[in-house]
This record gives structure tokens, sequence and C-alpha cells, in this order.
């Protein structure tokens, strides 16, 4: 576990993948083109003693994602599918990846979070009923940007999306992480417009919007709709790893989102494998507010707020009790593999 | 990135005035996503002068940038270049770009953006005017920052209209230095602020249609519509908000363009006259 200044920070990881972007599982350019783009990201913000090599890069495995989350802080993971069948024959980061590895051997550590698509039509709702069925999934990650044959993106507020909305609040699927921006070659711009969220949001006052990348480059139309629909949240993935290089502009970010959401509607996600959690969940941790900008913006990021953007808030919305997640984890095998059952407060082990 | 760039040979005093006013003039080319110029953003790999043809070289910070901006901004510097006396003919060369071939010889060859791009949805005038109102919001607020430093009301602020502002007739407004004069009170006195942030306001506010008569409101909601006074502040938090957004993507994007310019060995602007 996380510690700062003393404390202890519990840390869910909001934004996490396990993908393959492997040469054989590439069947179309825009596949390519996809994970060279993520590489980029990777390679412009990741210090460069941390810089992984593209060949590493293209696929993560079970064990490398175990190591990887809970050796550099991260106490849970929410996984977040993201098919991209038109590009990836197998899938590039598929709900089953997840379930049927390391969800099925540790379901404490993660949250699977499911996956639709209005354009899948009966059959996509007979998919979303199955990921209810077989993995009870509380929440589901939806790509506006994803091709699919000739189409180039859809809109959450459509009538299909409606229907795949309802079908949620039915199967209790109550959090939905609509993925929006950046812009990724090569999914078209405009399918990462956030005004399509703000109609979804107060038609469905019963489930939670949580937007990921908090809309940049559409932070302010973000910011102006979370204000007005209170079941709005950010997910501060891609902005995150600025703290590192780019201090000042992610203290601004972090100045506008707390102004206009508030400490409580934020989430944290490192967005791994784009990034690794560790150098990232330290860098925002590190992050203090100038004296100007706690005078021109009213607003604090101490250790109360940052504890809830790391994890409290989106135990909330999981319904993770994170008090007695940290008891199990004192013995829990993740922690007995890699040594962590004290940082959850389990006795030393007897010095013989 | 330094925008004063060096040249091969000494500068004489008239080159070195022509130097100045590209610089000015492509001070107004700007990415339109980040809403800053290609100077400042650090694009332009080199501009070569050889009699009245001006060729202009960049790299944009990824190979997969949105060709919309890309042509955007390539039409733009093209335009920009092309209004100096100077200068006949601008081409214009995007380097290392998916899509570089389509843009050069498009801009080049002067078609629209439909006939080099036959396939793209969308079409570029309604993508630049989303982006022009993100803008001039963005620029407002600094233009409305610059104001309350020089000591002007919220009151005063919402009453102005373009007739109240004054730009030197003599000078471009971007060059180094310049200042406008605000009168105030019904002309009864001034005041003298920089020019360059006013002028970047209202010029995007009259690309997207407003400010465009002498006594339209200067400044607006992000609606369009005039200000009043009670609503100040909140315009002045979303105008910083939109700016926030801006620099915020600029962040991601300098990222990208730094790490890319090293792997590439890009030199910063250089101008360069030909023998």
């Amino acid at each position: 576990m996380y510690q700062h200044q003393g404390e202890d920070v519990f840390v869910i990881d909001g934004h996490i993948h396990m993908w393959d972007a492997s040469e054989e599982n590439i069947k179309h350019r825009g596949g390519e083109q996809f994970i060279q783009c993520f590489y980029d990201y990777h390679t412009a913000f990741t210090p460069e003693e941390r810089q992984r090599g593209i060949d590493d890069y293209r696929k993560f495995t079970p064990e490398e994602v175990k190591r990887d989350l809970f050796t550099n802080y991260v106490d849970m993971g929410v996984y977040q599918p993201t098919h991209l069948h038109e590009f990836y024959t197998e899938g590039f980061n598929t709900v089953d990846d997840l379930g049927g590895t390391l969800f099925k051997e540790h379901p404490d550590r993660f949250v699977l979070n499911g996956r639709w698509d209005p354009r899948d039509g009966e059959a996509g709702m007979k998919e979303l009923e199955r990921q209810k069925e077989e993995y009870d999934i509380k929440g589901a990650k939806v790509y506006t940007a994803e091709w699919k044959g000739d189409s180039k993106g859809w809109r959450l507020d459509s009538d299909e999306a409606f229907e795949f909305l309802q079908k949620c609040a039915d199967l209790g699927v109550k959090n939905i992480h609509p993925h929006k921006g950046p812009t990724i070659r090569p999914l078209n711009k405009d399918a990462f417009d956030v005004a399509d969220v703000d109609l979804a949001a107060s038609s469905f006052p019963e489930l939670n919007f949580i937007v990921e990348h908090v809309g940049l480059p559409r932070l302010d139309d973000f910011c102006w709709i979370a204000t007005q629909e209170p079941n709005v949240y950010g997910g501060i993935a891609v902005a995150a790893p600025m703290a590192l290089s780019r201090p000042k502009k992610f203290s601004e970010i972090m100045c506008e989102l707390l102004y206009w959401l508030g400490e409580d509607q934020l989430t944290f996600g490192s967005d791994y494998g784009i990034w690794d959690p560790d150098w990232v969940i330290e860098a925002v941790m590190e992050t203090e507010l100038s004296a100007e900008q706690h005078a021109e913006y009213g607003v604090e990021f101490g250790l109360e707020a940052k504890k809830k953007l790391m994890g409290e808030n989106i135990a909330e919305l999981y319904d993770i009790d994170i008090e007695e997640r940290k008891k199990a984890f004192q013995t829990d095998a993740i922690s007995e593999e890699f040594g962590l059952g004290e940082s959850y407060g389990a006795a030393a082990p007897a010095d013989d | 990135m330094s925008q004063t760039a060096p040249s091969n040979r000494p500068e004489s005093e008239e080159t070195a005035g022509l130097h100045d006013r590209i610089r000015a003039r492509l001070d107004r080319v700007t990415d339109p996503e980040l809403d800053e110029s290609i100077l400042e953003l650090g694009y332009i790999d080199a501009i070569e002068l050889d009699e009245r043809t001006a060729t202009l070289r960049f790299t944009l910070p990824t190979a997969w940038c949105s060709p919309a901006f890309a042509w955007m901004m390539a039409v733009d510097a093209r335009d920009e270049l092309e209004s100096l006396p100077e200068i006949g003919e601008a081409r214009i060369e995007l380097r290392d770009h998916m899509h570089e071939r389509e843009i050069n010889e498009g801009v080049n060859g002067r078609l629209p953006f439909a006939d080099a791009f036959p396939d793209a949805d969308g079409e570029v005038r309604s993508v630049r005017a989303t982006l022009d109102d993100k803008a001039r919001l963005s620029r407002q607020y600094l233009a409305v920052e610059r104001l309350l430093a020089a000591g002007l009301s919220p009151e005063q602020i919402v009453a102005l209209t373009p007739a109240d502002l004054r730009f030197d007739p003599d000078v471009d407004p971007r060059m180094d230095g310049a200042r406008a004069s605000i009168a105030l009170g019904d002309g009864a006195f001034s005041v003298s602020v920089p020019a360059r942030p006013l002028d970047r306001y209202l010029r995007k506010a009259r690309d997207v249609g407003h400010a465009t008569s002498d006594d339209d409101p200067l400044f607006l909601t992000p609606e369009g519509e005039p200000i009043e006074v009670e609503a100040f502040e909140l315009v002045r938090r979303r105008g910083r908000l939109a700016r926030t957004n801006v620099t915020g993507q600029g962040g991601v994007c300098d990222a990208l363009n730094e790490q890319r310019r090293a792997k590439l060995d890009r030199d910063g602007p250089v101008i360069v006259e030909a023998d």
C-alpha cells in the first residue's frame, strides 16, 4: 500500500488494461496504428529509464499485469475492456481476457467491467446479460469511437444506446465509463465529443457516468456538463502522467476539476499499460497547488482530497469496503506472492 | 522554443524587418486545437526565402495528428506569408505525416479540402467554427485579465465596444512592444495596454461573427450573449476553463512534440535566405 506523509493511501487504479497487439493478432492496419499511437504516448511521458521497448509493449500477460500493478503501489485495479475486433483477430483487451485469468484467481483484487456497443443489437444485449451472469459486472466501459463495419463511432444519446443504458439499469450495471479523448489515430475525433453524456446522464439518474480522460481535449465541455449532472464523474487517466513532466499544467487541470466538480467526483487511473502506475501515483501524490492557485481557485488538494481521488471515491461507486479489503489483503495470495502482507497491517513474520 | 531565430548570414536592416514581419504574420497561424501559434509551439523546421518565393517546412507532434488540423495550419501559413508584399508565392511542406502527400499537393495546388480528401467525413469549415468559438472564449479570458490588470472594473469591461479599442495603424499589433488604447468615460480618457492579446481576441471574435460593428459589445458570454455585470465572474471562470483546456491539451501535444523532434533531430525555426 502506498504511504504518504506516514499515512496509508489505498490505491484503486480506476483504469487498467491487459492487451494483445502482437503482430499475429493484428488484422487491420488500424491495429498497428493504434498500438504505435499508444507507444508514442508511452515514450512521450514515461521517464527514460522506465520506457519499454515496442515488442515488450505489444502484449501483456497475466503474470506481468499482476507484478506491474501490485508491486507498484496498486491495491486494486478496475479493468476497462477495449475490444476493437475490427482491428485485432482476438480483440485487443476483452472482458474475457481478464475474466478467464486474473479475475478468476484474484476476484478481490479486481473490478472487472463489462462492455457493450449499441451497434451489436440483440446479440449485444445477450452478451451483456452473459457478462452480468458470468462475472456479476457492476460497470461497463463504452468506447464511442470504436469502428464497426462502415461506422466510425456512435453516440451515447442515441435511441439504441438508451436501450442498452436501460438494460444496464435493469441489471444493476450502474457505472458507465465512457472513454473520451484524447485523439487516437485512426479513430475519428468527433466520436470523442462529450456532449452526448449530458442527455444520457440526465435521462438515467440511477446510473453513474465516469468520463475517462476528463474529456481532454474537451475538458471545458466536460466540466460544464459535470457541474449540471450530479451523476457525472471524471477519471483523470491521461491527465495524470502530466503530473511528472508538466506539473503546472497538471495542477491547473486539477484546480479546474476541483473547482467545477469537487473532490468527491474524481477518480484516478494510470491507464496501465500505456504507463506503469508507480511513477504516475507518486507524481500525483506529490502535487502541491501553488499559493496563487489556492487564491485563484479557492480549492484544496491535500491528503484528504488525494485519498478520495486515489481510491475512496471509486470504492464508493463499486461498494468496496476498503477496511475490509485491507484486512483480507493481509493474507491473500497476492500479498503472499509479493510479500505485501505487512503493508496491510499483518504481523511481521517471526525472525528466526 | 525561441521566436528569435538565427539566420545564416548577418541580417541587413531590411531583411531583419522582413523576418520580424514574417514572424508577426506566422504568429496568426495557430494549431486550431491548442490555439497557440505554430511558431510558439515549435512546429516550424525552416522558412526558406528565394527571391519572391517562401518555402515553409513544418512537422507536427505526431504522424497521426488530425489531417483536418494539419490542413488548416498549412492553408493559414500559406495565406499569411502571401499577405506580405515581398512574398509572391508561399509553398508549404508538411513533413513526416501520414497524409503529407494529400496535404502538400492539395495546399500548394490550391485545392479545396474535399478534393484533397475525397473520403473524409465532415468538412473543415464546421470543425474550424467549433474550435474558433472555443479559442474566442480562451482569448477573451486573456484579454480581460489584461484589462483587469490595467485597472478596469467589470462594469467598464462589459460596457466596452470595438469602437473603444484603438490600435496604432502603422504598427503590426503582433510586433513586440505594440500597444493599444482603451477609451473610457465616453472618450474622456484612455488606458494603454499591450496590443497583442486584444488583437488576438478581436480577430477570433470576428472570425466567429462577433464584435463586427462599432456598437456591438466587445466581450460576450460563451453562448454569444452580452455579459450582465452580475455574470462577469462566471463568464471569466468559464473562459479560464477554456484556457486550461487548450493549455492542458497543449501539454499532451508538447510532450509528444518534444519526444518526436528529439527523435527526428529537428532544429527550431530558422529563416534562411537562399543565395
